[in-house]
This record gives C-alpha cells, structure tokens and sequence, in this order.
C-alpha cells in the first residue's frame, strides 16, 4: 500500500536555466521605467510605510529589492470600512471584508506620499473611486502635486473591489466603464504608468483587459480577490457580516495563474500577475506565462520580507 | 503615566525548545530564536508553522518571557492554530515576528496598581509584575481568575498572586481561591475600595475587560486593558483587527477605528467604544 510523503516534493530547489531577467533591474512600463518586477499588492503592505522598523538577520529591510509597493486602496473621501469580523482564514485562504478602509485621498496627497517619497519608496498608487471622473480628479491631483517626486511610478485602478457593498460600484466587470475610468485617468496621468486591476469574477476577463489597454492603460493587474463566502457552523450564518468578501491566498493561485494565461494569449496586452504569490517558484509561475511583474499580497502579511525574499531568490 | 520605548520588531525563525502543560488548559511554549529579542509587558508577537506546513495567517500571542534568544508563550489549544502549536515537539521550527504593539505603561512608582487577569490573558500581566511591579515603593495586588481549581497554573503565578475559580473543583491540597468571577474579587477588596485610588491593567476574555472597565470607571481609577482579537498581519497593514474608539480630537462623539495590533493592544479603557 503506497504511503503518503510527509512534505510535498518539491520539485526546483534553485531558479531554473529558462530564467534570464533579473526582476531587480528597471524595466519600461509605459512612459515610466519601474525599479523592479517584484511588487506588493494593494492592501496587504498599508500605504508601505509600516515595514521600515522590521528587521531580519538575513534581510535588512522589508524593502530591498522590492519594485514597488501599491498602496492600500485610496478613495476621494476617508473611509471607515466594514464592521467586524473582517478576515477569515479558510484552509489555504483567506476571506476579507475590509471595506476599503482609509484616510481619505487629501490626507493621502498631503502626509502620505511625500513620507512615501522621502523615504523612497518606490509606490504606485491605488485609486477607486464612485464615478469614472473622479478617478480622473484624483489622478490630476496626483500630477499636480507629485509631478517632481522621483518614487511615485503609477496609478493602479481598484475597479473590482467587490466587498463595498455600494451600488454600481464594482466597475470592473463591464468593459465600457473599464474603458471611461481607464480614459479619465490617462488624461491626467501623462508620464506615469497606469494599470487597471482586473476582477476574475467574470466570464471574459481578456475582453476587460484588452478595453483597459485600449483606452490607455499600459499594463493590467490580474487578479483581484475571488468572491467568497464562509459560514460559521454554530450560528448557521455567514461569517463575515456582509455575507462574501474577497478570497485570496494560496488557493487562488492556480485561478489567477489561468486568468493570466486568458489575457496573454487572447489580448497580447502587458499583465502583472497577482494571486496567491508566497514564494520564488510561483512568482517564476506567472513569469513563465508572460507577466511582466507580479505583486505579492497575503504573504506579505504573513511575513513583511515576502516580497523582498522572492527579489532576492531571483536575482541573477 | 509613561510608556517606554519600544523595541524594534524582528522576523526570524525559531525552534521550540520546550512545549508543556502549565495546567488543565494552559501550555507553555519556549522558543528559541536566532537572536536575542526584548520586549515590553503587554507586547505581542505573531507566530507561524514553517515552510509548507504554514498557516495563511500567523497568529498573535502575548510574550510572557524572554531570556536572550528564548521568548515564551501562554496559550490554551483554541483553534487550528493553537491545536497545530499544540502538537509541536521540541525541535520544531516556528516562525516569529515581533515584538509588536504598544506596552502597558508604567504607572508612577508611587501610583498602586491593581492587575486584573483571566486565563490565557495572564502573560502581559505576569510579564509587568515580573519587570514593574518589584522592587519598588509600589503596591501591586495582583488577580487571577481561571474556569477551575485544575486550570490554574500554580506554578507559574508563586504568591504574589489572589486567585478566584469559577468552578472550585480541581482544586490542589493547600491552596486557596475565591469562588466567583475575578473581578467580582477585586470589588470585593474593602482595603481597595476604601483606599487611595488604583491604576488597572486588565488582560482577558471581553466580558472580565468590561467588568474591569467598569469597576474602575466607578471608582474614578485609569484603566488599561489589553485586548484580544483576530489578527491577519500584527503589523498593521491589513486592517483586519479593527476596534471602535473615541476620537477626542474630533470631538462631538466621534469613533474612528483602531487597528489592534498597532494602536493596541492595549488600550486607555476610557477610549473604548463599547457602549
């Protein structure tokens, strides 16, 4: 009777000969050249100022090698989020229902970024937004304010949020107003780099992809979370208190990897791939697919180095 | 009332070196770590299973001890992560990031203090009793309720501690408790009641933080109580820890939200918007 193997084999133990960039060198995306291919995801490093007094034997900062962090989702007025509970741990996920919590964007604008860019943290900033033009409002804000700053590299579009629960908020799923949102915020946005960031809770994700691009977006992020819902047994009720929130983690690695994989080779169009990211091999996953970059998102909760440890495995 | 400043967090690995029963309940979990690590009374770290074997979140836990390298942890077997922690033997890897969040604060010397813990909530407190409450002109009357005799760790709370049972079974020869809830214990204490005023550190389940808490806000005493939540990161990023307080500098009622881990987890009780 065969026996079970106690660890899983793994299969590479060093990074494999078909690997020749080094993700800490620059590279172009649209009119910006960014740092490096290894990023941190929206709302799992804050605003990426709360790792610089962590340290590690191996590592001495949360940030070498990190090619930038995007921040924490900002919207044009604070935020004070959803009730508790607000994360479930599910086996090899978890469930949020954050609610977007946050400062706000003109204390963003005024405190935020330029502590960002004094201490040079490579950033890309997270926006959403209630209507197409104020994405554009906030970007020219953006422009107007940090035309000098030499760390702020982007603007990524949250437009598949899909815990606020606010009507006709969840952009994400209809090309047309991915298009408008995109549009609004490219004319303000003339040097820096744009992504949208793309929801899998669609039947046509290479469709979305391909009317960010066209209407201006340099890149897209893929994946946001997976809708997901856990329930507590005891009560016989959802456990989060707006029933589904965003599922994330190692399980839906294998979804965004095949999302990637659509947008690729259907749309052609640049992809940072996001989704369950905790190690070297699997960010190596999404390279090997065609993604230009990737962002790492619950493991960096788990370990403010995550990030910086994949820099580091894949360096050449 | 001042808090000390704070150590600098770490993240590195760990191998247990020791994981035993301290009661019918409790474990003890000594962890060794690759360097030498301080912290402060009410400060928490975040532990995980390493490698494959990792849990999506680490989980927080109040730091009991630290010795040069070897940092110790109270816990009772709660969860899948508990009961996983449960099951590790001495040699095991554990990952560790910490020490995080705020401390309790060191009251004046002068100032008597009155510890209020319960259960799993005994480490901060045992923690600033060991490192404050010494040596020192201070009076510290210490309290510890536990669900029963058997789920009291005798060992580790020596004399300095009042002790009250829920339940009076499991009770060893010799040693005495109060029969009832903890802070019904310290209500009890004429000598406090009629003395000078006590600062109250608190750490435990809701409902003792809220007894706590109200004992004190009636007889016009500070209060600080550690809390308990279910934390994604303990660095503060997530967001996922959140608690209701009141925003003073906004005035007219105001709440905002604290993330535990950062901003807690102890907290001014009177900052707290339970009500």
């Amino acid at each position: 009777m065969p026996v079970a193997p106690r660890h899983r084999k793994r299969i590479i133990l060093s990074v494999p000969g078909w690997w020749k960039t080094d993700p800490n060198l620059p590279f172009t995306l649209g009119p910006r050249v960014i740092p490096g291919r290894i990023w941190t995801a929206s709302g799992c490093f804050a605003y990426g100022l709360s790792g610089h007094d962590i340290s590690a034997p191996d590592i001495p900062s949360p940030y070498v090698g990190i090619g930038a962090v995007v921040t924490k989702t900002v919207t044009p007025a604070p935020r004070t989020g959803n009730p508790m509970p607000r994360l479930v741990e599910t086996g090899t996920g978890a469930i949020n229902s954050i609610g977007l919590e946050n400062v706000g964007f003109e204390e963003f604008l005024a405190v935020t970024l330029p502590d960002l860019e004094s201490r040079g943290v490579p950033t890309v900033v997270s926006l959403a937004a209630t209507r197409p033009d104020q994405f554009g409002e906030m970007a020219g804000r953006l422009q107007e304010k940090a035309a000098g700053y030499t760390h702020w590299h982007g603007v990524e579009l949250n437009l598949s949020c899909p815990n606020v629960a606010e009507g006709g908020h969840d952009f994400g799923r209809d090309p047309d107003t991915v298009a408008a949102c995109v549009q609004s915020t490219r004319a303000q946005l003339p040097d820096r780099a744009l992504l949208a960031k793309l929801t899998p809770n669609v039947t046509d994700i290479a469709a979305l992809a391909t009317a960010a691009v066209d209407a201006g977006a340099d890149a897209v992020s893929a994946i946001n979370t997976v809708i997901g819902l856990d329930v507590d047994l005891a009560t016989g009720q959802p456990v989060l208190p707006r029933r589904f929130g965003g599922y994330s983690g190692p399980a839906i690695r294998p979804i965004a990897l095949a999302k990637v994989d659509e947008i690729v080779s259907r749309s052609g169009v640049p992809v940072v791939g996001v989704g369950g990211i905790e190690n070297f091999e699997d960010a190596l996953k999404f390279f090997a697919l065609g993604a230009v970059a990737v962002q790492v998102g619950t493991a960096q909760m788990r370990d403010p180095f995550a990030a910086a440890r994949i820099a580091r495995a894949l360096a050449l | 009332m001042v808090e000390l400043p704070r150590p600098a967090a770490i993240r590195c690995d760990g191998v247990v070196r020791a994981n035993d029963p301290v009661s019918s309940g409790l474990l003890c979990l000594d962890l060794e770590l690759e360097q030498p690590v301080s912290f402060l009374p009410g400060q928490f770290a975040m532990l995980n299973l390493a490698g494959d074997s990792s849990l999506v979140f680490s989980r927080p836990f109040s730091i009991f001890a630290a010795v040069g390298p070897v940092v110790s942890f109270l816990y009772r077997e709660v969860g899948r992560g508990t009961r996983a922690m449960g099951a590790l033997k001495p040699g095991d890897p554990l990952t560790f990031l910490g020490p995080l969040g705020h401390s309790f604060p060191v009251p004046d010397p002068r100032q008597p203090v009155v510890l209020i813990a319960g259960g799993v909530g005994l480490p901060p407190l045992a923690a600033w009793l060991e490192a404050t409450g010494d040596g020192c002109e201070r009076r510290v009357n210490a309290f510890f309720g536990a669900r029963d005799g058997a789920d009291v760790p005798w060992g580790i709370l020596g004399d300095k501690w009042n002790v009250s049972v829920d339940n009076l079974v499991g009770m060893p020869p010799g040693r005495d408790a109060w029969h009832g809830l903890v802070t019904e214990m310290v209500a009890a204490r004429a000598d406090l009641r009629d003395g000078p005023p006590q600062t109250v550190l608190a750490c435990g389940p809701t409902p003792l933080l809220k007894a706590a808490r109200k004992l004190a806000a009636g007889r016009g005493w500070p209060c600080w109580l550690s809390l308990e939540e279910h934390m994604g990161c303990g660095y503060g990023v997530c967001k996922g820890c959140v608690v209701p307080v009141h925003d003073p500098g906004r005035g007219g009622g105001a709440l905002r939200n604290a993330t535990c881990c950062e901003e807690g987890p102890v907290f001014n009780a009177e900052l707290l918007a339970w009500d």
